[in-house]
């Protein structure tokens, strides 16, 4: 029998998600990607098999939850399969788009199941690939790209004759070492140490939104307490939408560069700009929390075994209006450290000590925006120079209110994708945020010595 | 503990323990950013059973550029 082993904090982060949404749906990861070349279709499926065997996180499956709810991951035998054939052809690129996104919307329902799935597809204008969904507990953004990589990478051994591809790390001895070091006394302790003392030096954290005080001041309505500082959350309608936002590789030369010269990550500047709106539109509050998601793929086993390596942590800060822009972002960034430093602490468990001090109501939250910062993936191998339908598709429910994902495109650009939940937000809505967040951004950035205050003021 | 230290910067880039030297930044010869830079530290502190103090060491610490500075500060926390 496979060995079985217990959830990673990643991967627990999203099997509480689906068991508190009561959806798998939550917890979706799709993505397609095609070249514009005719494809050897039985060598791109032999290339995929080649792939499940490789990969070994694309063989997960989860076991069936016991009295406590809890469930194990495994590893399945590889075993070769045939993968559908979807003809596209006959539509515009945006139809055929329109068709894979509802692929995404399916869900893997069932215990001891496979929780991954291809197609092949062949879509508009001679663009011919792969589709794959799967659950986000078997990998996530980077690992995707890394698997994408290597799928091409032995279909064009398959092909063409090149070396294959090196080898992953084997995703169960990574597994272990992430088991271990999770489990590790010290550093669960250090982890605590540092959450505690946030805690201590600020008090319970307060609610912030995009549109502005009314949303905390319902809650507290609707909970008859006039104190409350989270704000309810949506569980009902999950539906997701996406605006997408590309700056300008000119003026995303300008920011990159801004954090070279001041030694800032792009992460910092993001949640500074964030914060710096939500503190804005929420008459100036000055304790303001937003979640980021950090991804521990830093020793190259760790980048290249698979896995889903994600976790989401509150980064939150008190800035008074009267700090300049540089030293918000350094106080971003010394926050942000240490959160590195224990980055493989349980997120629940800050979200837990939280609720146990304050009492915090079900169904509530500090937070409504979510940050991802992607920089440039890395890669083993070349990829081709031929023109590539990449696109990922989001999975339709969103546990999150805001979620904004911000990626670097091929042509320089910065991509700001929004996610958010069409049961109280607009396209309007995003357009404004957006369109803040860049007048803050480059306002900072031109004089970093402005206060936080002035650039409120403004913008 | 030099040799420990290079083994486990060797996990993080493609450079193998012995062709690690002590002149090597960690950003641009190691390649290393500033998130791999704070895992770094928290694997340290549990190889070498240490507890860093970011706050404290703040100066120290912004001031490590190789990974001869590296081991220099490590060994201040080990002995």
């Amino acid at each position: 029998m496979e060995k079985r082993y217990p959830l990673t904090a990643a991967q627990n982060m999203h099997y509480q998600w689906i068991r508190s949404y009561a959806t798998q749906q939550v917890s979706g990861l799709s993505v397609v990607a095609a070249f514009q070349a005719d494809v050897d279709v039985n060598l791109m499926k032999k290339s995929i098999n080649e792939e499940y065997r490789r990969y070994s996180c694309l063989r997960l499956r989860f076991t069936k939850p016991d009295k406590k709810g809890v469930i194990s991951q495994y590893v399945s035998e590889w075993k070769k399969q045939d993968f559908p054939e979807k003809d596209l052809r006959d539509m515009t690129m945006d139809e055929a788009d329109d068709v894979m996104q509802k692929w995404a919307y399916e869900t893997f329902d069932g215990d001891d199941i496979p929780m991954s799935e291809f197609f092949i597809v062949h879509l508009p204008d001679n663009y011919n690939g792969f589709f794959v969904h799967m659950d986000h507990r078997l990998c996530d953004s980077v690992g995707i790209a890394v698997m994408v990589n290597d799928i091409m990478g032995v279909y064009a051994h398959y092909k063409y004759g090149t070396g294959l591809p090196q080898e992953h790390t084997d995703y169960e001895k990574v597994l272990e070492q992430d088991l271990k070091r999770e489990a590790n006394p010290k550093r669960l302790a250090r982890a605590k140490k540092f959450w505690d003392s946030q805690l201590e030096l600020y008090g319970e954290p307060v609610y912030s939104d995009i549109q502005g005080m009314r949303v905390l001041e319902e809650s507290r309505r609707r909970h008859k307490n006039p104190d409350l500082k989270a704000a309810d959350i949506e569980k009902k309608d999950l539906q997701v939408l996406v605006k997408d936002y590309a700056l300008e590789p000119e003026n995303t030369a300008r920011v990159i560069e801004f954090c070279k010269e001041k030694q800032v990550s792009p992460t910092n500047l993001l949640l500074l700009v964030i914060r710096t709106y939500l503190s804005k539109v929420c008459d100036g509050q000055e304790d303001i929390t937003v979640e980021n998601f950090i991804a521990r793929r830093s020793t190259q086993d760790e980048i290249f075994s698979g896995g889903s390596r994600t976790l989401c942590y509150p980064c939150r800060t008190v800035i008074p209006a009267d700090t300049t822009f540089i030293d918000a972002v350094r106080k971003i960034q010394d926050v942000q450290n240490h959160i590195y430093m224990n980055g493989s602490y349980d997120p629940e468990l800050v979200r837990d000590e939280i609720r146990k001090r304050y009492g915090t109501p079900e169904d509530t939250s500090y937070v409504s925006c979510y940050l991802t910062y992607q920089p440039p993936l890395p890669t083993r191998n070349a990829t081709s120079g031929l023109p590539s339908h990449i696109k990922w598709f989001a999975n339709g429910a969103a546990t999150k209110k805001m979620y904004l994902t911000v990626s670097h495109l091929p042509d320089g650009a910065l991509n700001f994708s929004y996610h958010y939940q069409n049961a109280h937000l607009t396209e309007k809505d995003m357009e404004i945020l957006y369109y803040y967040m860049m007048r803050i951004l480059f306002r900072g950035i031109e004089d970093p010595q402005r206060t936080v205050g002035e650039i409120m003021a403004l913008v | 503990m030099e040799k420990r230290f290079k083994e486990i910067i060797a996990g993080y880039c493609t450079l193998s323990a012995d062709e690690i030297t002590n002149d090597m930044t960690f950003r641009d010869d190691l390649g290393l950013s500033s998130f791999d830079l704070m895992t770094l530290l928290g694997d340290l502190e549990d190889e070498f059973d240490v507890e860093f103090d970011l706050g404290a060491d703040e100066h120290k610490l912004s001031g490590i550029q190789t990974v001869g500075d590296a081991i220099d500060f490590l060994e201040d926390y080990v002995n």
